[in-house]
């Protein structure tokens, strides 16, 4: 189920068989420790890669969010971090979080500001990533898992 | 009751502060999910110690507050708010401001404060002591 329709037919077992050297960050989500992990790395490279302070820190709160999605809902899976180059838009990073968790069934519903099925959360999760970055897309299939692939421009001050 | 002030000790993860009838609490570290948690036990632990009027949360060395540590802030300030007491959140980085203002994010029952000066004032003035 598709909800934004940017990247055309994502095969959620390809990403998540992707091999960890076509990512400049790749982390493990398996354990609590691993979200602020994640967290961190983002922060560094988005450090490296020249992203104004403000932007950093939104990437980081949204790998975050990703990353605790991964530990709460599907136990584990993966972030991994692309620095890219697009030549009209200039560099930007892509954040994919991948699991092969138990999918979601209404999408649309989790996307929506306030909606959770997780007893401690303000359940702005996804919807705050979605306001965080410049792209989002979210793939899911029942019983398969779940690909989140969330962008950020860098801008010119 | 000397086994559970012994776990409460144990599970300090930071430095809290105890000043006339405010608690404050500069928070120093990366807070990851079990820190928060335990930062929530030990602020609650604290207050039940030493019966502070305001506890004051200092996160201007925080870079990062996500939705978790924000439901978390807002629920131990629920708790407080319980025990009798207020909660001042104050040094926000102006980065982490953003993100928040743009996630949407509420903080419930806080008063947030710019600096510690301005908290120690505001929960001063709302004690009707000070």
């Amino acid at each position: 189920m598709l909800y934004k329709n940017e990247h055309e037919n994502v095969d959620i077992d390809r990403v998540f068989n992707s091999p960890a050297e076509e990512y400049d960050v790749f982390i493990r989500i398996a354990r609590e420790e691993d979200i602020a992990v994640a967290r961190q790395m983002a922060k560094q490279l988005a450090q490296e890669a020249g992203f104004s302070l403000a932007d950093i820190t939104k990437i980081a709160t949204a790998v975050s969010e990703l990353a605790r999605n991964i530990y709460r809902y599907a136990g584990q899976g993966r972030i991994m971090i692309k620095k890219l180059l697009n030549e009209r838009e200039g560099p930007y990073l892509e954040v994919i979080a991948s699991d092969r968790g138990p999918g979601i069934a209404e999408i649309e519903l989790v996307m929506t500001k306030g909606y959770t099925t997780y007893e401690r959360s303000l359940g702005i999760g996804l919807s705050g990533v979605k306001r965080l970055m410049d792209s989002f897309a979210i793939y899911s299939e029942v019983g398969k898992g779940t690909v989140v692939i969330a962008g950020k421009r860098r801008r010119k001050f | 009751m000397k086994k559970l002030i012994s776990n409460a000790r144990s599970s300090r993860v930071v430095p809290v502060i105890s000043l006339g009838e405010f608690l404050l609490v500069p928070i120093q570290i990366d807070l990851d999910d079990r820190t928060v948690g335990l930062l929530q036990q030990q602020i609650l632990e604290e207050l039940e110690n030493t019966r502070a009027q305001a506890v004051i949360i200092d996160v201007r060395m925080v870079d990062v507050i996500d939705s978790y540590i924000s439901y978390t802030i807002s629920e131990t300030a629920a708790m407080a708010r319980l025990m009798g007491c207020r909660t001042v959140l104050c040094g926000i980085q102006p980065p982490v401001a953003l993100t928040l203002a743009q996630m949407g994010v509420m903080l419930q029952d806080i008063i947030v404060a710019r600096d510690l000066e301005h908290a120690l004032l505001v929960a001063g003035s709302q004690s009707g002591v000070g």
